[in-house]
């Protein structure tokens, strides 16, 4: 079988993130939020305290990457999470119950697909307090049509399937046939879907951050030291180096790593898509 | 055919309908009073009490729905606080910001798109092939802000080549209105080329399978012939859509780089609106965006079925 670079990569670069994530909770050079006016805008250097430099307030950078990026996963994580639960659910409802259920949920669905890009974030956002808690709602809500428009056209793909007429007709329960036989079915591509999605909430997490209206300063979160970093930027543009390049790498890794598992998954080795 | 077309307008009206819903029940769960808002905090309790009267909001909820519907049909979306102004005046003067930028962008996404797409799909497993994925991955993983912050160090403040804010309108001047929108247009463009590319990339490949593809090659045709007349046009299909979706993305997803060119379009406003809590403007505007989301939508589905036969027929059989 041909190498599957995407997967290798996505792997790598979710791995290093990951490891930052892990290490951020044991070991960071220096207390994220400290400040040190004295110690202003130190350029990168490998050789000296702070390796990535130090922002406006004399804050490491690298604490700051390091404990931004518990935040960022922490959004991402929580966020998908709920949003493939609840989709599930209301997906396979919908699919199984028909009749006036199908219809409330999936027009329900069709509205919040008519909202683009972050609108129903921010939407979401005006409604509830900003900070943590508000971009996890937002952005649940935001992955919920996704993962169960996708959970009810498999459903109605596989439901006259053999299988499953077998074992309806034996008197397996709506709730067996879903356990046993649906999920078994979906879960390559809910695996592929979860993956991707995640990637995009990091996207959608870091956007409201940048806007101000994700998570809340002093605390460190890459969209907000980006924004944070704008009005320094010229005449020290180092300062978004290190945040952007943490918001690439993690939005790639798990973009890729969605496609490598898409790959052998679901097209076995194919990369025409 | 008809029958088409009117099912797809009535999934839109529905469509619309279950919009209007969420927005208006769910920007009414907004803590804080309305009238507590617009007169600040110094304001009297029976002054707020009166204008909370006047707005309307003593009534039930479901009467303040209706009338905010009927008022939405007559183009009257009320008056945003924060800027005392129309809402639908407010919204008319920033469409083309917002608009020019989207379409810019979009012609500048499809052109790369479809010239890497189709060389990649031809020689696939080539270096071009390479490079377009990377396009394709890199493309959706650079965050628009970051992208836009480099570009306006680069090229408005080091080289000074173009303006890194503000808008000039097409009328002032129309070598001033295309040096505004380029850097946000491409801004833009990055964001959407690699989810476009990848779409023109699978269905050309799809597209070359084909068994018309194999005739074109026997009767001779010449190879700029074949990808264009035949592999082109039956691999149309999937990306109008995505075209389609695109375009109706952008209109109401430009917040953020309106934000870094300091552009007075539609995503200025949601950001406002949002950050101030003016929910006559938000409801207004999301309205507003979806509505136009739906209308693209729509129109690009019956675009793609006059191009896609099979659609057509699928459906006079029913």
């Amino acid at each position: 079988m041909r190498k599957n670079i995407s997967l290798i990569l996505g792997i790598i670069f979710v791995f290093i993130i990951t490891a930052v994530w892990v290490l951020s909770f044991v070991y960071m050079p220096y207390n994220p939020n400290e400040m040190n006016i004295s110690n202003r805008f130190l350029k990168p250097d490998f050789d000296s305290k702070h390796i990535f430099g130090t922002d406006n307030f004399g804050r490491d950078i690298l604490s700051r990457i390091m404990y931004g990026s518990r935040n960022v996963l922490l959004v991402a994580l929580v966020s998908v999470s709920l949003g493939t639960l609840i989709g599930i659910l209301l997906g396979a409802l919908a699919a199984m119950l028909k009749g006036l259920a199908e219809t409330i949920i999936m027009r329900i669905m069709d509205g919040l697909m008519a909202f683009p890009g972050i609108l129903l974030a921010m939407m979401l956002v005006a409604v509830l307090e900003r900070g943590i808690q508000g971009s996890i709602a937002a952005i649940s809500i935001f992955m919920v049509p996704i993962f169960s428009r996708l959970v009810y056209s498999m459903i109605l793909d596989t439901e006259n399937l053999l299988y499953i007429k077998a074992a309806k007709s034996y008197g397996s329960s709506k709730g067996q046939i879903f356990f046993r036989h649906y999920i078994p079915a979906m879960l390559p591509r809910l695996i592929t879907q979860f993956s991707s999605s995640i990637g995009s909430a990091v996207m959608i997490e870091t956007s409201l951050s940048f806007l101000g209206l994700g998570i809340q300063p002093p605390f460190a979160s890459w969209g907000l030291m980006l924004s944070e970093s704008r009005q320094f930027f010229l005449l020290h543009p180092y300062l978004a180096v290190a945040p952007g390049i943490a918001i690439i790498i993690t939005v790639l890794g798990f973009n890729l790593m969605g496609d490598g598992l898409n790959d052998i998954l679901i097209n076995r080795g194919s990369n025409d898509e | 055919m008809l029958s088409y077309i009117l099912d797809r307008l009535k999934s839109s009206i529905v469509v619309l309908f279950v919009v209007s819903i969420i927005t208006f029940f769910v920007l009414m769960i907004i803590p804080g009073n309305p009238a507590q808002l617009i007169l600040g905090t110094d304001a009297t309790p029976e002054a707020i009490a009166e204008l909370h009267a006047a707005m309307g909001l003593d009534r039930p909820l479901y009467q303040q729905y209706l009338s905010w519907l009927l008022e939405l049909f007559k183009l009257d979306m009320g008056k945003s606080y924060v800027y005392g102004e129309s809402v639908t005046v407010l919204i008319a003067r920033s469409i083309p910001v917002t608009f020019s930028i989207s379409i810019f962008a979009m012609v500048m996404a499809v052109f790369v798109a479809f010239l890497f797409g189709m060389l990649s799909a031809i020689k696939k497993n080539s270096i071009t092939d390479y490079f377009s994925r990377s396009i394709m991955q890199l493309g959706a993983a650079i965050p628009s802000f970051w992208i836009g912050m480099v570009l306006i160090v680069y090229f408005g403040v080091k080289y000074k080549i173009l303006p890194v804010s503000g808008f000039i309108p097409i009328e002032q001047s129309f070598t001033g209105f295309m040096r505004s929108i380029f850097l946000p247009s491409l801004v833009l463009a990055i964001g959407e080329v690699g989810t476009l590319l990848r779409i023109v990339r699978s269905s050309m490949l799809n597209s070359l399978k084909q068994d018309y593809m194999d005739m074109a090659k026997v009767k001779g045709l010449n190879a700029g012939k074949i990808y264009i007349k035949y592999a082109l046009r039956g691999a149309l299909t999937a990306p109008l859509t995505i075209i389609g979706m695109q375009l109706a993305k952008l209109a109401g997803g430009t917040v953020v780089v309106e934000t870094i060119f300091a552009l007075p379009g539609l995503g200025r406003l949601v950001l406002t609106a949002v950050e101030h809590r003016d929910i006559v403007l938000l409801q207004g505007l999301v309205m507003f965006i979806t509505s136009i989301v739906v209308i693209i939508t729509l129109i690009v589905d019956i675009f793609v079925m006059f191009l896609n036969p099979r659609i057509k027929s699928f459906h006079q059989g029913e």
